[in-house]
């Protein structure tokens, strides 16, 4: 919580004494004109991209995953490395909207909405890759484990499997809690639609919606259970997705810490992805006074936590690595920081632990500016944390022999670019169809709205 | 300010050095007729007081650094235990002394590379440095911390506060590095040939849950004797409940993390550190450890009607504390013996620790206010309600 400085008072969440009406007009004006000029540009700009990528997955799908740059010893390449990447980046929605909620983070209210939306999408382009990685597509449906006239079932002791399931319960149980959360506000705009087409897409979708007593008794229930239900969920996910590579006996990648490490990770890593965004929407949409600078520096200090927790476990690896005395184990780490990729490896370091550690000053915190170049490069770090993970404890095998290189080739790079045409895309139709902000929500935490005694508002 | 402010009665602490005096009696007589036995159930010791010292320092920094005003009315009960801190420095003497029994590494045997190779961490006068370094930061913070919130009880300056939370943020980073050291240095090196990167997380983990668990019992017990404000409800305690179930499950996670890993790589220099842990009745703790720590606790604190409900929630701390106690046993334990043992060696733990955490809190106790009545969060902290 923040405070005045006698600590008495707590600060308001909402800038200004805003109407209801004022926050309804603000976070519905996007869905209600028409797109912006810059909006066009922008939807372009990400369907380009997205285009690329399809016409990249078009040749892997049409010539084989010979395509990429994945080799020997080098067998997981951008395909691994993009699908944890915005694996991680689908982390913050769900810690923003179940872990806060259950922490009882009123300030989460202003971004739980369009960050439970950023994470649908990113775990949505997160699946495309290890499907995609399987090398044959199309026999994806053997995944899922169902008796079959082949007797052929799927191995129930490999955590690439564990990750099927977990990203899929992942997927569909963020889908339910966001769905339901939008469920009130879906009501509010079905009210103001002028068009009838308008009107009856959102009466559907409202699920028919009363705003009753009754109505809001249930939609609490639900919402609570799921949020307790989204937040092992949120843990399993990134701990499965880390069992990947912990489980295996390679040196960089069998390590204990690997589970936290990588919650805390996918927990910075979507931390920022939500900033980057949100600072660019608030500014677009003039929802300054909605999702404040208190927001924007309430995240940035999970960044700087969860950053520094990251670099506790990049630590740990180290040392343990040296104190193990397991010249294999020692060898991978020295590699990491001192052989063909080190540049990634001091990418990764500069960009999750050294630089969030500006946020430390109150000033830097509350400066969009730099937070923007801040999230930007926590971006970067985090996803060559995964490369570096990958390609530096495969890339130099037991034996010099059989030591190689991995240079990714343009179909690499073009996927992964298409990768965040993808994303974009979907966030910017979301954005135009959806209020950003969960207004039901909101207007509980503006000053005044409180159903509590007159004395008990002003002391807090 | 309806502030209760009468002595804790004398039936307590009496209890406390009691139970300190006959735990001391059975220390020194352990160490008399087993010196290796009586370091390692004094390590024990050791390290379960260091788990309330630091873990109520811990709490009492998260209040000021996540700015929660729901714990402010209990927040002198983690600073009280923190006041363990400065007995570490006197308590940590006699291991000092049997460090030879205690730590294989200290003599190898020769020819042994990877202890040679490990040399420049585990050695004796750098394992000193780092046993200095650790309880001199703790004693540091502890420090501070308590007389800014002691101070502020007469002044009702908000800077103190400021101060405070200045302290928690630098406090955050040193905490996790000494503690992860502690549990290094202390446990791990136990078995020098053994490493786990999740270590230090996990003694953290077990920490937080035992100290949260002390608080809970301390907290509902000023309760039920009136020492609190009485507008201390069953939602504060329902959010320690919640805290304390949430902690547990972290620790599980943790832990299980830990196991899942060796168990799948099953690479033998990993192994070995359970495979001790799994035979000549060991096996027998460690699956007790599973239930008694996490799967018993877990079905019991679930509903939410148990977390305001203070006298299972009472029952339930001690539980949890006995957890942590079992923890550190299946921790340090099997380095001593191969099989689980407990005689009256042991009854040292079970007497020493909870008396000396009695008569430190009652020292305090009746020395210093029990609510911060100076700290301008108190009123909000107060009025808290889910």
């Amino acid at each position: 919580m923040a405070f005045d400085s006698t600590y008495t008072r707590e600060l308001p969440l909402v800038d200004s004494r805003s109407s209801f009406a004022e926050i309804d007009d603000t976070v519905l004006a996007p869905t209600e004109r028409k797109p912006s000029k810059k909006w066009f540009v922008a939807f372009l700009m990400a369907n380009t991209a997205l285009l690329i990528g399809a016409i990249c997955v078009g040749y892997t799908l049409y010539y084989g995953i010979g395509m990429w740059g994945n080799n020997n010893p080098v067998g997981w390449g951008f395909d691994i490395i993009n699908f944890v990447f915005w694996i991680g980046i689908g982390h913050a929605g769900t810690l923003i909207s179940a872990i806060l909620f259950l922490f009882r983070q009123k300030w989460r209210t202003a971004i739980a909405r369009f960050a439970e939306a950023m994470t649908i999408f990113a775990v949505m382009t997160a699946g495309i890759f290890p499907i995609l990685h399987t090398g044959r597509p199309w026999l994806a449906g053997y995944l899922l484990p169902y008796p079959n006239q082949n007797a052929l079932w799927v191995n129930f002791t490999s955590p690439l499997l564990w990750d099927v399931f977990a990203v899929s319960t992942y997927l569909t149980i963020s889908f339910v809690f966001w769905g339901i959360g939008l469920i009130p506000d879906i009501a509010l705009m079905r009210a103001r639609a002028v068009s009838g087409i308008k009107k009856s897409i959102y009466a559907i979708l409202s699920l028919g919606w009363k705003g009753s007593n009754r109505d809001w008794q249930n939609y609490e229930r639900v919402y609570l259970i799921l949020a307790g239900l989204s937040t092992p969920l949120v843990l399993s996910v990134h701990t499965i997705v880390s069992f990947d590579f912990a489980v295996s006996v390679i040196p960089g990648w069998h390590t204990t810490i690997f589970p936290p490490y990588f919650v805390a990770g996918a927990i910075f890593s979507g931390f920022g992805m939500v900033s980057t965004c949100l600072i660019i929407l608030r500014k677009v949409y003039d929802m300054e006074n909605i999702i404040t600078l208190n927001h924007i520096e309430k995240m940035n200090k999970i960044l700087l936590a969860t950053g520094t927790m990251v670099g506790y476990a990049y630590g740990m690896e180290f040392f343990i690595a040296w104190y193990s005395g397991n010249p294999f184990e020692s060898f991978v780490f020295i590699n990491r920081a001192f052989g063909p990729y080190a540049w990634a490896y001091w990418i990764m370091i500069a960009c999750n632990v050294g630089f969030p550690q500006l946020f430390w000053f109150k000033k830097i915190r509350r400066n969009i500016g730099i937070t923007f170049v801040l999230v930007l490069l926590v971006n970067v770090g985090m996803w060559f944390e995964r490369f570096v993970i990958i390609v530096t404890s495969l890339h130099r095998d037991f034996l010099p022999a059989s030591w190689g290189m991995y240079i990714p080739t343009m179909y690499d790079l073009g996927i992964l670019l298409g990768s965040f045409g993808l994303f974009f895309t979907l966030l910017l139709l979301f954005v135009k169809v959806m209020p950003s902000v969960s207004l039901a929500e909101i207007k509980a935490v503006v000053p005044g709205a409180q159903p509590t005694h007159h004395h008990h508002s002003e002391e807090h | 300010m309806d502030t209760v402010n009468k002595p804790i009665s004398d039936k307590v602490s009496k209890l406390g050095y009691a139970l300190t005096g006959i735990g001391l009696l059975i220390i020194v007589a352990s160490f008399l007729t087993n010196k290796q036995r009586g370091a390692f159930d004094y390590l024990w010791i050791y390290m379960f007081l260091t788990s309330v010292g630091i873990g109520g320092l811990a709490l009492t920094a998260l209040e000021y650094l996540v700015g929660a005003t729901w714990s402010v009315p209990f927040r002198r009960v983690c600073e009280f235990l923190a006041g363990i801190i400065p007995l570490l420095i006197i308590l940590v003497v006699p291991l000092i002394f049997t460090m030879g029994d205690l730590f294989h590494w200290l003599h190898p045997e020769p020819g042994d590379e990877i202890l040679a190779a490990k040399k420049p961490y585990l050695n004796m006068n750098f394992f000193l440095i780092r046993v200095a370094f650790c309880i001199v930061v703790w004693f540091i913070f502890y420090f501070f911390f308590t007389r800014n919130s002691k101070k502020q009880d007469t002044t009702k300056e908000p800077g103190l506060t400021r101060t405070n939370i200045k302290l928690s943020v630098v406090f955050a980073p040193l905490f996790f590095i000494s503690m992860t050291m502690a549990a290094i240095d202390w446990m791990m090196s136990l078995e020098p040939h053994w490493y786990s990167t999740i270590y230090g997380v996990y003694y953290f983990a077990g920490t937080i849950v035992c100290t949260l668990a002390i608080v809970t019992f301390i907290s509902i017990h000023l309760k039920e004797n009136g020492y609190l404000n009485p507008r201390v409800s069953n939602d504060h305690f329902y959010s320690l409940g919640t805290l304390l179930f949430g902690f547990n499950i972290f620790w599980a996670y943790i832990a299980f993390s830990q196991f899942v890993l060796v168990w799948y790589a099953d690479i033998p220099e990993e192994t070995v550190w359970y495979m001790q842990r799994w035979h000549h009745g060991w096996q027998y703790v460690s699956l007790g450890l599973l239930f008694f720590h996490f799967v018993i606790p877990f079905l019991i604190l679930l509903p939410r009607s148990i977390k305001v409900n203070l006298k299972v929630l009472k029952v339930m701390s001690v539980w949890m504390v006995l957890a942590h106690m079992l923890d550190l046993y299946w921790l340090i334990m099997p380095t001593y013996s191969s099989s689980p043992v407990f005689g009256w060696q042991e009854l040292g733990m079970l007497l020493f620790a909870p008396g000396l955490i009695i008569v430190v809190f009652t020292m305090k106790a009746n020395k210093e206010n029990i609510t911060p009545v100076g700290d301008p969060k108190l009123e909000a902290g107060l009025n808290f309600t889910l």
